[in-house]
């Protein structure tokens, strides 16, 4: 569903030119829930604001393509783009104390989501109040008089397209209401009413997921969501995303440097490292079978609670400096299997095993 | 592709710091300009008694009054005195005085008037506004409502009431305006020290058992002190134009005093007739002011940590 | 807190500050000055010198023992007043509005300082209005632009207008737009707007028989408005083009300035990501998100905006011989009539911490964080 295919981004800074990206190639099947995971500063959160065409203006995108359901998302017109933030991909941010305006009400930054293009999002409320009435249908058996006609009323508008403005604004409410149920936000109706600093962490964050899901995105990108969070509130977090993926019909990527959460939530995983993608397989999969060096040595370096050791494990040397990278595979100075060809070319990243890919020339052949 | 890193450069600390704002100084041409513009300023200041004889200001020369004969610029007024003889570049006053070299002579009148007042003002912003926020409280509470009381009042008329019943001199003048400016620094470095005094080194000095006098000026003080220096250069042009408009109206020590707001006062009645009067002691004023608030402002830009990339 | 806590202890704050100012001022005017001039108001020329003793008795500036008024003037020991005991007099005189005789040349001797001022005072609040409303109207604009169009054409222009505004001599600037637009443009035979006077006959532009208008609200333009006067309002508008212009130069640069800065910072913040990251439009994102956001240094700002406003247009005044208080000012400062003085800087400090007040709740409204 979508397909990033050789990504280059390159960064213009006084201190010179940061080559973020290094042709990244990653790719998300619908419904499915991929993890990208890697160390602070390589490309994870890049990547993300590519997808959305939110990079800062001092960034460029090199080359590469990234496809959505076939359409490049990198050539579209910034209308197109806009578009496409709206209906198609949702990104949700890390900490959502400064992500959120301040002086505005909750209620007041998700309304205006589909106050943006009611168009849009008219068929979406329409069907969710059918959706609504027809449950009470099936629960009473009959309707009575006064939700019989709202449903021919609603079903007429469904044709004709158009909708009286104070219907819309309380069909709008009422379908943002129920939204903030389904992210289990207490008191759904004061919250629309409050300003962020009046709200917990927690409750934050639930409101960030919920400006995602009322797109009904086809792509969800959620950038270290619980990073910012404290533990018990994570794991709230990550039960609510669990809950929601049966619910939603949405690819998501979930950015994190947590290799817990990624086993706790993900299908897929995918691992960077310094620009590039170093590997991807099922959750299960990279766990027991790493393959490439990097992957090894970070699952390595993990403490378990289950045996002794005595001395932590941990990847020699440091995060290479981006404006002067490493030639060849990028991780080539700090891998303890590396040998000559790793410093000349870039691997490129093979299927390995059934829906295992590497790159890593120890298995190109 | 890929080069290896030149061994030689600095990427971190205080050399990197310098050598940054230089470099961003050097690009930034119109702040370079500013900079340049003050620094003319100060040394014009400086070499004015060289160039023009400072007693010249007391002399009077009845024949030349108000005359042009500058050809390179025609007023196309009717009327227009010529001044005969010597050649006067930018004409010559109701005193007869040449005006090139009278805005000569008041520019270091000016500009020490302004230093003098930007510095006490500094001076007392740093220890009443240091004060207020280190202790707190009362103290904190009385030194508040004593600058709201000043900030009440527009400068100009709390100049006007003290230069009545004080006297018209200098020494008033400077205090006029100095009782306007210094209740902006007291809140500057308040706010300033009130953000600095949370940060963790200050308790940690503390616990070492520095007293508070000594963490206040030696430590808390000198690192808030960047934006006081960004407002007091931008502010020396500011305090030249509020003198220079207080002795425009009217309230200086006499009329032939070299200042630049009393060399343009004449013109206001010859508005028509000289407008040279007004119109070159005035593009003075623009151009130094033009000058310090450049500098100052291409001295925030420059250090600001935030803006850099 | 809520609002209305809020604004009531501002108020108590308010007070407080005007009780302090009126201390200052009166230690000033009555502290520095010999005593004959605290009762040169309250006195004519034809008063003897007993009834001048009588009043400056009752002023509370001579005690009751004092024997004769030339020991008064001569500050005989014994004969004044301390000055702490003067306070209340003079405070009382200030509260019921007793400012005593205007001492102003070239107005009738039997005027009081009261009515002097409160006559001419209508001039200078157009003036200071019209100047605050060109501030804002011109000012936030040209930040808001700048900081959206960062580092292209329009953000060099409003750069340039503003480090113009904010570094030109108001009366330098003044003077040149006079010279300019009444001297070398010409329209219909005069120069194209007036350079003096509050009513405007003699210029291109102008009617030059305007009529009368009848006075309800002491504001001229106001007043022509309701007396249906169009010529007089009119001409009253096109006298207050230049003047207003000028004051406002100033700060128009100081507001671009501070609005650009505050709007590049807010557009650099998070949340502008993610409002952009839900598909709002970009001038939704502007407006309702930054915008707001942006105008709180602004507002914080205005406060001191209504301080330099009022003490500009004693500049003003004389480059354009407006008839207004600030024109006046100097020539009671000519005249050492200190009680238009002290009048005049009291109702100035008296609106401008009103402004003020109103400057905070305005600020307590926008910002929801401040209230808590």
């Amino acid at each position: 569903m979508l397909k990033i295919s050789n990504l280059n981004v390159i960064f213009h800074t006084y201190a010179g030119e940061v080559k973020a990206l290094n042709g990244v190639e990653l790719s998300v099947n619908k419904s499915e829930l991929l993890g990208l995971v890697g160390e602070s500063g390589c490309g994870k959160t890049v990547t993300s604001l590519s997808i959305v065409g939110l990079l800062p203006p001092n960034a460029e995108v090199v080359s590469g393509e990234i496809l959505l359901n076939e359409k490049n998302l990198l050539t579209m017109t910034k209308e197109e783009m806009r578009k496409a933030r709206l209906k198609d991909v949702a990104i949700v941010f890390q900490d959502p104390l400064t992500y959120l305006n301040p002086v505005l009400t909750v209620g007041s930054q998700i309304t205006e989501i589909i106050s943006t293009e009611p168009k849009i999002f008219l068929p979406k409320l329409l069907e969710h109040r059918l959706d609504e009435i027809a449950q009470v249908e099936n629960e009473k058996g009959r309707l009575d008089t006064q939700l019989l006609s709202e449903k021919q009323h609603l079903n007429s508008a469904l044709e004709t397209g158009k909708l009286d403005a104070n219907e819309i604004k309380r069909l709008t409410r009422n379908y943002i209401l129920s939204i903030l149920r389904s992210v289990r936000l207490p008191h759904p109706e004061k919250a629309l009413e409050s300003y962020p600093f009046e709200l917990s962490g927690g409750m934050r964050q639930r409101v960030m997921i919920a400006m995602a899901l009322v797109r009904r995105p086809k792509l969800l990108l959620a950038d270290e969501m619980t990073t910012a969070l404290d533990v018990t509130v994570q794991a709230q977090i990550l039960q609510l995303m669990k809950e929601l993926r049966n619910d939603i019909d949405a690819s998501v990527i979930l950015i994190t440097h947590d290799l817990a959460v990624v086993a706790e939530v993900c299908d897929r995983v995918a691992v960077m490292y310094a620009g590039d993608v170093v590997e991807v397989a099922d959750v299960d999969e990279l766990f027991k079978n790493p393959l490439h060096p990097y992957t090894q040595g970070l699952l390595a370096s993990i403490p378990r609670v289950d045996s002794t050791i005595d001395q932590q494990s941990s990847i020699g040397g440091s995060v290479p400096n981006l404006i002067y990278p490493p030639s060849g595979c990028r991780f080539n100075p700090r891998c303890p299997k590396a040998f000559g060809k790793c410093p000349q070319t870039k691997p490129k990243l093979v299927e390995v095993s059934p829906r295992h890919l590497v790159s890593c020339f120890l298995y190109e052949e | 592709m890929e080069t290896n890193p030149p061994s030689e450069t600095v990427q971190y600390g205080r050399g990197a710091d310098i050598r940054h704002a230089l470099h961003l100084l050097k690009r930034n041409r119109i702040v370079l300009a500013g900079a340049m513009v003050s620094v003319a300023s100060i040394m014009l200041a400086l070499l004015s008694g060289l160039l023009v004889n400072p007693t010249s200001w007391n002399q009077q020369n009845s024949n030349v009054i108000l005359c042009w004969n500058n050809p390179a610029i025609d007023w196309h007024i009717i009327n227009v005195f010529n001044c005969g003889g010597a050649v006067y570049p930018l004409g010559t006053d109701l005193y007869g005085r040449g005006l090139l070299q009278m805005i000569i002579l008041a520019i270091p009148v000016d500009l020490c008037i302004a230093f003098e007042v930007v510095a006490s003002a500094v001076l007392i912003g740093v220890i009443l506004g240091g004060l207020a926020a280190y202790m707190g409280g009362l103290v904190d509470e009385i030194i508040l409502r004593v600058t709201d009381i000043f900030l009440a009042v527009p400068g100009i008329l709390l100049a006007i009431v003290l230069l009545v019943v004080l006297g018209r001199s200098i020494p008033v003048l400077t205090t006029a305006v100095l009782i306007t400016w210094w209740p902006f620094y007291v809140r500057l470095v308040r706010s300033q020290v009130l953000g600095e005094k949370e940060k963790p080194y200050v308790e940690r000095l503390h616990a070492m058992g520095a007293p508070g006098f000594r963490i206040l000026f030696r430590h808390v003080v000198p690192n808030s002190i960047f934006p006081v220096v960004v407002q007091a250069t931008l502010d020396i042009g500011a305090v030249i134009l509020t003198v220079s408009a207080l002795m425009f109206i009217g309230l200086t020590p006499d009329p032939k005093f070299p200042e630049l707001g009393n060399l343009a006062k004449q013109g206001i009645q010859y508005l028509f007739t000289a407008p040279w009067l007004i119109l070159f002691p005035g593009l003075t004023l623009l151009v130094i002011s033009i000058g310090f608030n450049l500098l100052g402002d291409g001295i925030r830009d420059i250090f600001d940590p935030r803006l850099r990339r | 807190m809520r609002l209305y806590e809020y604004a009531i202890r501002r108020l108590f704050l308010m007070i407080f500050v005007l009780f302090g100012l009126s201390l200052f001022i009166f230690y000033l005017t009555r502290g520095l000055l010999p005593p004959n001039f605290a009762i040169s108001p309250y006195i004519t020329p034809r008063m003897d010198d007993a009834a001048k003793l009588s009043v400056a008795r009752s002023l509370g500036v001579a005690t009751e023992s004092c024997p004769s008024y030339t020991a008064f003037v001569a500050q005989q020991i014994g004969c004044i007043t301390p000055l702490w005991g003067q306070y209340a007099g003079w405070l009382e005189n200030v509260l019921t509005g007793n400012w005593g005789l205007t001492l102003l040349p070239g107005v009738s001797g039997s005027d009081t300082t009261w009515h002097v001022f409160f006559s001419r005072f209508p001039y200078t609040a157009e003036l200071a209005i019209a100047g605050a409303i060109l501030t804002i109207l011109l000012g936030i604009p040209l930040g808001v632009i700048s900081a959206t169009h960062n580092n292209k054409l329009p953000d060099h222009i409003s750069r340039v207008i503003s480090l113009g505004g904010y570094s030109v001599p108001q009366f330098w600037f003044g003077a040149m737009l006079q010279i300019l637009f009444v001297l070398y443009i010409r329209f219909n035979g005069a120069g194209l707007l007036p350079g003096s006077s509050a009513l405007a006959t003699t210029c291109g532009i102008c009617f030059n028989d305007p009529g009368r208008i009848t006075s309800y609200s002491g504001l001229p333009i106001v007043d022509a408005i309701l007396s249906l006067n169009f010529p007089f309002f009119w001409d009253s508008i096109v006298a207050l083009i230049l003047p207003a212009f000028t004051l406002a130069i100033t700060s128009i640069g100081a507001i671009t300035r501070i609005m650009r800065s505050s709007m590049m910072d807010v557009l650099r913040q998070d949340y502008i990501l993610l409002a952009k990251s839900k598909g709002l439009r970009d001038r939704v994102v502007i407006y309702k998100h930054a915008l707001k956001n942006a105008l709180l240094p602004t507002v914080t700002v205005s406060g001191l905006l209504a301080a330099y406003l009022l003490g500009g247009v004693v500049i003003i005044e004389i480059v354009f011989s407006w008839p207004g208080v600030g024109n006046t000012a100097l020539v009671a400062a000519e005249v050492l009539d200190i009680n238009f003085l002290e009048l005049y800087v009291l109702v100035t400090a008296v609106i401008i911490v009103l402004t003020n007040l109103a400057v905070d709740l305005i600020y307590a409204k926008l910002d929801p964080r401040i209230r808590y």
